[in-house]
């Protein structure tokens, strides 16, 4: 990198925290997708200031910035596809306040979100929204990518956390959002647009974080059906019921036949599995609510219900859901894990298109998801290596983005836009939209140095 | 084309299986302890992508983060693809000493046991007022760190197994030299043919290894496969003492760090459990315990080699000690008590002891 952007940054930050060596720009070049790009240099920061002068040097520079939690994204949002700085923000990683009367939490973007969690635990409380990431992922990434989880049937995503922010802009100004109550109608919702905003206009360096009570008690009910018709429809019958489970979870069959291939849980391969769990703070509040799904799951023609008598028992009818991604990663050199997003009265109909995308383009197809919030993981297998399958990947990707629109869903329910699904969205968004964001873009960053590239914001 | 480096050869299909998710970060001691993903499993195993993809060479500028693994496993343990991390690494470090990319401190530990009979070039052994080389039904066999480092715990397993009646003997045994696998050589015949001799010529029935390296090595090496074949048994001092009744109790709070080669690598929990259990009933887990365990930070040549980070990674173990407000905490293996004694701060005032050490303590105080 030029030595003269090198000393500057080494005045910001100080000699140890900037990087230029193989290593780091290697490591540095990967998130959790299949694409890569070397940064030209590293940063580590550990105050706000510090990003502060990073970006005025870099808006000054016009020299591409882009911030980086635990790297564990899957869209390569965090992929330095134009070079420069990747912004380094996990030193930035303490817990500045919980207040348990405000029922708020203050953090800064690096906190890992399992730190959270055991930090809330004292008190009884918890952040809901927990990626599957969880043990690794940064706060800063969940706010960044508004980040889902398996409770979002119940409890949100991360937005509904977010009270405020604290945001370095482009052009180094910082910016403060929102405010510390539960309520705020106070100008435009700045926070809201900032989460999920995937590190384009503005690198978030303090989060204020709404919180909960955790419930203390859960009852556990798993289903199979033979056919997709019945689990759908029993989905249907659940959003009728009147509860809202804390999680209901879907397997299809291409993912408990790839379950049952290389594990011994021995599981039926029909065409759907459902689990469901309810949550409350007496085991007969949690009891109630599972005896009214596992009614619905007996009225929708399921050949087996099995409800958990203890907690083992939980434990066991969650195997298969818990085994499902270290299985599907494990059977070819590579995948691609989706997270379309449908209405829930729309799941049976996308899982008949996922398997009709396999079978159309001769590629394994196997999924998984979040049936209480519509949002499912279609896993594509396929070996990296073989430019043929790449091409039916990539061909079976174009498809099931455009079966989700179809059927009046989302391209991403939790993962995000990135790189990867940059392409598709136009499929989404119309013109108007797509102007407006783009406008948004550059009255934020009019030079294109933060995370440039992404979301399809350039024209 | 035929591939450049043995651990292509052997580790390419696992290397591919690496899906970047990066769980391992939660789990990776060096990561911890640096927050430098270059240094996590993930940063490791992306490197060897991109020289099996052609785009880089084994060279210097990749000492760094592929000879700074404790090979704990950890990452091995938390993998959804299953990647044996710690198996890849000692490969790679093999094919970097060939390619002539060898961290100095294990070019010289190489060096060192190709010339002296322990890593810490010590020309006289301590002899624990012992006479060695002995029939006996045992062979306690000390280690490098029990025997030059951690003498005072050897000196109270020598005694325990004296209070207990064992038949044992010491033979002038000089490094298992296990260890050199980890860090890109190769056990050194001479000295493990050494070894071997003198455990023969006790006629014993069973070696007990102090330290779990040393078992490891004895029970699953080629160079040590005579003694299996004599029909030798090996077992870890934790193993043999459970069996023992120990008529001590102590009421002070205690707690048991696994050592990544008793633990993960052995799959040995609850035999030290066993026996902490019986003369302490107040025993409590430190958060990280069993498979989770965390690493102390010396193993896989760190301590030698990047001694701060090895400290920054014994202290995260000694967190948890403080955590629970644990009196002491003990543990299996003399290298963990030797890091973990170095990473103590003054302030904590808990004490650090091998399972055989406090044992014996209990006993003479008992006397």
């Amino acid at each position: 990198m030029d030595e003269k952007m090198k000393q500057a940054l080494i005045d910001i930050v100080g000699e140890a925290n900037v990087t230029d060596e193989l290593i780091d720009l290697v490591s540095y070049s990967y998130d959790s997708s299949e694409i890569s790009h070397r940064p030209d240099c590293a940063v580590w920061a550990e105050t706000t200031a510090q990003v502060a002068d990073i970006m005025k040097l870099a808006n000054k520079m016009k020299i591409p910035v882009v911030p980086r939690g635990a790297g564990t994204g899957l869209s390569a949002m965090a992929v330095p596809v134009k070079g420069g700085i990747v912004l380094d923000l996990c030193r930035m990683n303490r817990i500045i306040k919980v207040s348990i009367e405000d029922r708020m939490a203050v953090v800064q973007p690096g906190v890992v979100y399992a730190d959270l969690e055991k930090a809330l635990a004292k008190d009884g409380f918890f952040f809901p929204p927990d990626p599957g990431s969880g043990k690794s992922a940064t706060l800063g990434g969940n706010v960044a990518t508004n980040a889902g989880g398996i409770k979002g049937a119940k409890y949100g995503t991360t937005r509904d956390y977010v009270l405020g922010l604290e945001v370095v802009l482009p052009d180094g100004r910082i910016m403060r959002t929102g405010s510390n109550c539960m309520k705020s109608v106070s100008g435009y919702d700045l926070t809201r647009l900032i989460v999920g905003s995937e590190g384009t206009l503005g690198i978030v360096t303090e989060i204020i974080f709404k919180i909960n009570p955790k419930p203390t008690k859960t009852a556990t009910a798993m289903a199979t059906f033979d056919s997709l018709e019945d689990a759908g429809r029993a989905v249907t019958a659940i959003m009728y019921s009147g509860i809202i489970p804390s999680v209901l979870e879907i397997l299809g069959r291409e993912c408990l036949q790839a379950i049952n291939q290389n594990t011994d849980l021995n599981l039926p391969e029909v065409d759907a599995m459902l689990l469901a769990e309810t949550d409350g703070y007496t085991q007969a509040e949690a009891d109630f609510q599972i005896e009214k799904i596992i009614a619905v799951f007996k009225n929708n023609t399921p050949r087996e219900v099995k409800q958990a008598q203890s907690a083992a028992e939980a434990v066991d009818l969650w195997k298969a859901r818990k085994s499902a991604y270290a299985v599907l990663a494990r059977i070819k050199s590579h995948f691609m894990l989706e997270d379309v997003t449908v209405p829930m009265g729309r799941i049976a109909d996308l899982l008949k298109g996922v398997a009709a995308i396999s079978e159309k383009h001769a590629i394994q197809i196997a999924t998984f998801g979040h049936a209480g919030d519509g949002n499912l993981h279609p896993q594509i297998l396929y070996d990296g290596y073989d430019p043929d399958q790449v091409g039916r990947m990539e061909a079976a990707t174009a498809d099931l983005f455009q079966l989700a629109i179809d059927l009046e869903g989302t391209l991403t329910g939790e993962h995000g836009i990135g790189l990867a699904k940059a392409p598709f969205m136009h499929l989404e968004h119309d013109e108007v939209a797509m102007d407006i964001m783009r406008r948004t873009k550059q009255m934020f960053d009019p030079n294109n140095i933060l995370n440039p590239g992404k979301m399809a914001l350039e024209v | 084309m035929e591939a450049k480096y043995d651990f292509t050869r052997k580790f390419r299909e696992q290397i591919l299986q690496c899906s970047r998710c990066g769980f391992c970060q939660a789990h990776c001691p060096v990561f911890g302890s640096t927050l430098r993903p270059s240094y996590n499993a993930r940063g490791k195993m992306l490197l060897l992508k991109e020289v099996m993809d052609g785009k880089l060479e084994l060279n210097d500028e990749l000492t760094e983060t592929l000879f700074q693994c404790t090979t704990c496993a950890s990452c091995f343990e938390n993998c959804p693809s299953g990647v044996n991390v710690p198996q890849i690494i000692k490969q790679v470090r093999k094919d970097m000493v060939q390619v002539g990319s060898c961290h100095p401190a294990f070019v010289g530990m190489n060096d060192v046991l190709s010339r002296h009979t322990n890593i810490y070039m010590e020309n006289e052994p301590e002899d624990f007022d012992r006479e060695r080389n002995q029939k006996a039904e045992y062979v306690y066999f000390m280690g490098c760190v029990g025997q030059y480092r951690q003498d005072e715990a050897t000196e109270a397993a020598l005694d325990l197994l004296d209070r207990l009646d064992v038949d044992f003997t010491l033979i002038d045994e000089v490094c298992c030299s296990g260890v050199l696998e980890d860090v890109g050589f190769e056990i050194n015949p001479g000295l493990a043919d050494k070894n071997v001799e003198l455990i023969l010529a006790t006629g014993c029935t069973t070696v007990i290894t102090g330290c779990p390296y040393c078992f490891r090595t004895f029970n699953g090496k080629d160079q040590y496969v005579k003694l299996r074949e004599a029909g030798i048994k090996i077992v870890h001092m934790s193993q043999f003492l459970k069996d023992f009744d120990l008529p001590v109790k102590t009421d002070q709070k205690v707690t048991y760090h696994d050592s990544c080669d008793l633990g993960r690598h052995c799959g040995i929990y609850s035999e030290p459990r066993a026996t902490i259990r019986k003369i302490a009933p107040n025993f409590v887990e430190m958060p990280h315990h069993h498979a989770n365990s965390l690493c102390c930070g010396a193993g896989g040549g760190v301590r030698g080699a990047y001694a701060k980070n090895s400290i920054a990674m014994a202290r995260k173990r000694l967190d948890e000690v403080e955590e629970i407000e644990a009196d002491v905490i003990l543990t299996d293996c003399n290298s963990c008590v030797h890091n973990l004694g170095n990473a103590k701060l003054r302030k904590q005032k808990f004490k650090i002891h091998t399972v055989t050490e406090y044992v014996n303590m209990l006993m003479e105080d008992a006397e």
